[in-house]
């Protein structure tokens, strides 16, 4: 029993290390993604649609680390039983 | 590692990408084909759809004509070097601003040229550019200072631009202005090249271009003194230390040398030689095409090295010279064709 709650606790750590730290290289990339794309709309507002993409692209890091800790939370459990 | 970056080390993203938005503005090469083309309301007309709007409409009450085009281009050039500035910070903000000193200082040269030869305060005004430290306040205060004495006595409060007092006495001694204007020169090279921290790549050509600068200063003044006949030490004594390519020795050959066509040998080893051989072949009634032969060098300098770092002062320093090199272009443009100038000539002029 103390060592099924312990695993279980170990998937929840990864599965939060994995979508926490894929958060942060998110924020890191946005944020000079980000400052970059404000000041090109600040100058010509038809930039914009173009920014808001680049500006989103990042994000897919962070969801990628969301899939791995679904993959954590659900599939690991399953192939441990 | 969560500390903002922006904070010390400069907001390079933003700045970057605002100033490469407004470089994508500039008007284009093959646009001032077509504006040699065009007489001087025509001109005024392309060049307010062309970004200068608003300067023209706020001066056409008072000026026209091609006074109208020359303050207009001043004032948005000021405008737009001062809008780049106030929205930068950290060590980028410190850089730009002490590049943008030097027009404080064209600014100073103009008010101190201005009260010696006893211009009105109006005329002295409209040619200022008030894109560097001293702001319109400061500058309105040195414009209502009655004579060139009361000028100098205010350099004495102003903390960037101090000047000593052995180059005042100078200047008191011989009434020349030149003391004052190469000592201004000097110090404000001395002081951008050390506010550059060449710690990276990108820093470095930052200051390899300011060197690059410092030796085609040294260049037009020697062979401006030259042309004069001033030769040897006289002319060493304007040489602006600090140059890439032109050291003390080299600077010292120059300025020996009895003619120009004698230094061509050592001007041969310069990388900017290939632009000015031709003005210099051309003999001494030539320095604009000199001048512009160095500019063209120094734009296709900045051409290479501006997409190289895209997060750093290089797309900054890239987008000022392209702006003044474009002020420059609309003012030649307009005063060749109000002179009268041969269309090739004014071309020729043309820094593109």
């Amino acid at each position: 029993m103390a060592v099924e709650s312990v695993g279980a606790g170990l998937i929840a750590v990864g599965a939060g290390l994995a979508v926490g730290l894929a958060g942060i290289g998110t924020g890191l990339g946005q944020q000079d993604v980000g400052a970059a794309a404000v000041g090109a709309i600040t100058e010509d507002m038809s930039l914009f649609g173009k920014c808001i993409v680049l500006i989103v692209l990042p994000e897919t890091i962070v969801i990628f680390g969301l899939v791995v800790a679904i993959l954590c939370m659900f599939v690991l459990p399953g192939m441990a039983s | 590692m969560f500390g903002r970056k922006g904070s010390k080390k400069g907001n390079y993203a933003f700045a970057a990408a605002k100033v490469k938005a407004k470089k994508a503005s500039l008007i284009g090469n093959d646009e001032y084909s077509k504006m040699l083309m065009m007489n001087l309301p025509e001109i005024s007309r392309f060049i307010a759809e062309s970004g200068y709007q608003k300067e023209m409409e706020e001066l056409a009450g008072r000026i026209e004509g091609i006074d109208l085009i020359e303050h207009a281009t001043y004032k948005n050039m000021a405008r737009t070097f001062s809008g780049i500035l106030h929205v930068m910070q950290g060590e980028l903000r410190y850089m730009v601003s002490s590049y943008l000193t030097k027009w404080d200082l064209w600014n100073i040269k103009v008010i101190l040229r201005g009260k010696t030869y006893g211009a009105d305060a109006e005329s002295i005004k409209e040619d200022l550019v008030p894109a560097g430290k001293l702001d319109d306040e400061m500058l309105e205060k040195l414009l209502s200072l009655e004579t060139d004495k009361e000028m100098i006595a205010e350099f004495g409060r102003m903390k960037h631009l101090e000047i000593p007092p052995e180059v005042i006495n100078t200047y008191k001694a011989d009434g020349h202005l030149r003391s004052i204007e190469d000592y201004l020169d000097k110090l404000y090279y001395k002081k951008l090249l050390m506010s550059i921290d060449p710690s990276s790549r990108p820093k470095r050509l930052f200051q390899d271009y300011v060197r690059r600068e410092i030796d085609t200063v040294n260049l037009e003044t020697i062979l401006v003194l030259k042309m004069e006949g001033i030769r040897g030490d006289d002319v060493m004594e304007y040489i602006i230390p600090g140059g890439k390519q032109i050291d003390k020795k080299l600077a010292t050959q120059l300025a020996n040398a009895e003619t120009i066509s004698a230094a061509a040998n050592d001007l041969a080893q310069l990388d900017f030689y290939d632009d000015i051989k031709e003005a210099l072949d051309a003999g001494t009634g030539s320095l604009r095409d000199l001048v512009a032969g160095m500019r063209k060098y120094h734009m296709r300098q900045a051409k290479k090295f501006s997409h190289l770092y895209p997060l750093s002062v290089i797309p900054v320093l890239d987008f000022m010279i392209h702006k003044n090199i474009e002020v420059d272009n609309i003012r030649i443009i307009a005063r060749g064709i109000e002179s009268g100038i041969d269309r090739e000539v004014i071309k020729g002029l043309l820094v593109i």
